[in-house]
């Protein structure tokens, strides 16, 4: 064979890969795509997955290759991967990692969001509002609004040395002090909120996180 | 140059308008030059406790408008000689009368002849501008839960805009209520506001017969009060003062008062 195959087809444990070639002209991908999606040695393979390699694939293109992909009708995209993202994705990701400091006191009427994980060395009154896509740590009183998980994650946390909030929210679950969690923690001391697998926001000792949570810790290497 | 100082609250009715009353006059007691100016427009008191309010000729708006020079609208309070001054507020209903500029320019101006500028501010948090005017800020709460929330919020505000720190007036406290527990203690309140505290004014009824009188409580050295209106000028005059007690409990509460007068 002279020419180096544009799409390769690849059975794997995980199903069926179709990777493509990431240095040809785009029409020349898609148009030999199409024949690929209709061979009729396919027939019977359901699910596929698409790697682009050093492709980077817009979601516009995405679709394009679905839809070809899928015209034929016995093929189903599970899943399209690529081995390069834009800047902005990139930024975006790097600052979900990220945490956040805030130094102050976030008092009524007061918001502070943060898009990673949320640090705060101060109290947050009672009408002030945190919230973070990721958890909320808290140095200093929790009295106030906190909301962490804001994007939908549920192993997102809320911990503070003083938790006595009026309002507690981890993803879409939100939490009113009501009197029965005021006695749940009495000792609103050094404690940290997480969603309960029974669906709703427990309240447990500080210490505890890392058995509830070890995947929140980013720590690397020695002991 | 003098000192611009704006009182404020977020609650409505904690004493603003007493506290500036009695600063300015402790302040000219000490032989300060000071100007009181009363932005409450719509709701002037700041006259009737001070008892010039039938020497009015001009307001606040006259100046801004032109109608009249800073020097006609003051009304002099003659028991300070030249000392203490008041800009009344103006009666008309129109809040939004004075500009942001306006006010920066006019209190500018007076800060070349006055020592201190103490400016009385309607409550609540819509009326900013006369916050960025002053250098300073004193946050006036009573030890009620809801005056110290929203105490909290007018903080914030202010901790936002370009001057120094706020201060914290806790004014009306009942020594009984406080010793009872049923009220918040002045460190639940410095610990949940997280600023500094500028003192601390009893609830005293004098308060209340004596801006009836048009003279303000301060002038009374005996009365406790008019103790913590006047150590609180001394703090702003740079003193150091410690805090005085509210215990009851022990003896010779009058006492101790009477000592610190005779030092
Ligand atoms: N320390 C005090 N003890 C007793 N009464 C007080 C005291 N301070 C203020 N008052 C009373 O409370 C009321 C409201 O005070 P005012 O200064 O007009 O508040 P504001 O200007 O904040 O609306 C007035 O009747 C005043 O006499
Ligand atoms: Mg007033």
């Amino acid at each position: 064979m002279s020419k180096q195959q544009v799409v390769t087809i690849k059975g794997t444990k995980d199903g069926l890969i179709l990777r493509l070639d990431d240095q040809c002209a785009y029409s020349d991908l898609l148009e030999e795509l199409g024949k690929k999606a209709q061979d009729p040695g396919l027939e019977g393979a359901v699910e596929v997955q698409i790697h682009t390699g050093s492709r980077y694939c817009s979601d516009q293109a995405a679709k394009e290759i679905i839809q070809i992909v899928q015209s034929a009708g016995h093929l189903r995209v599970s899943k399209i991967q690529s081995d390069v993202i834009t800047m902005e994705e990139c930024n975006r990701r790097v600052q979900e990692q990220q945490s956040e400091t805030y130094i102050g006191i976030v008092r009524s009427g007061q918001e502070v969001h943060a898009k990673g994980d949320l640090v705060v060395i101060g109290d947050v009154n009672p009408n002030g509002h945190v919230s973070a896509a990721g958890s909320i740590y808290i140095l200093g009183r929790l009295k106030g609004k906190a909301h962490a998980g804001n994007a939908g994650n549920r192993e997102a946390v809320i911990a503070a040395s003083w938790l006595e909030a009026t309002h507690l929210m981890i993803a879409d679950q939100m939490e009113t002090m009501t009197d029965e969690l005021a006695i749940l923690s009495e000792h609103p001391e050094m404690e940290c909120a997480y969603l309960h697998t029974n669906g709703f926001i427990a309240i447990d000792r500080l210490q505890d996180l890392r058995l509830l949570r070890p995947g929140l810790s980013t720590f690397k290497g020695g002991s | 140059m003098g000192e611009a100082i704006v009182i404020t609250s977020g609650k409505g009715g904690v004493g603003k308008t007493t506290s500036s009353a009695n600063l300015g006059t402790a302040l000219a007691l000490q032989g300060k030059k000071v100007c009181l100016v009363d932005t409450d427009i719509g709701l002037r008191n700041l006259d009737v406790i001070l008892g010039l309010e039938n020497r009015i000729i001009y307001d606040l708006v006259d100046v801004i408008e032109g109608r009249c020079r800073i020097q006609q609208a003051l009304v002099k309070d003659k028991r300070f000689e030249d000392r203490l001054f008041l800009l009344p507020a103006a009666q008309t209903t129109d809040k939004n009368a004075v500009t942001p500029e306006q006010m920066k320019d006019l209190i500018t101006e007076l800060k070349r002849d006055y020592d201190y500028i103490l400016i009385d501010c309607p409550a609540g948090i819509e009326q900013g501008y006369k916050n960025a005017v002053a250098d300073r800020a004193i946050v006036v709460t009573t030890p009620e839960i809801s005056a110290v929330r929203d105490a909290d919020r007018i903080i914030g505000l202010l901790e936002a805009e370009d001057i120094e720190p706020p201060k914290l007036i806790i004014n009306r406290i009942r020594r009984n209520l406080i010793n009872s527990g049923d009220t918040l203690d002045v460190n639940d309140i410095t610990s949940h506001l997280s600023i500094d505290l500028l003192g601390i004014v009893l609830d005293d009824e004098n308060v209340i017969s004596s801006s009836n009188k048009g003279e303000p409580v301060v002038m009374d050295p005996n009365n406790p009060a008019a103790l913590g209106y006047r150590n609180i000028a001394r703090r702003i005059l740079g003193e150091s003062v410690p805090l005085m007690s509210v215990d009851t409990g022990k003896p010779g509460f009058f006492g101790k008062l009477k000592s610190l007068f005779s030092k």
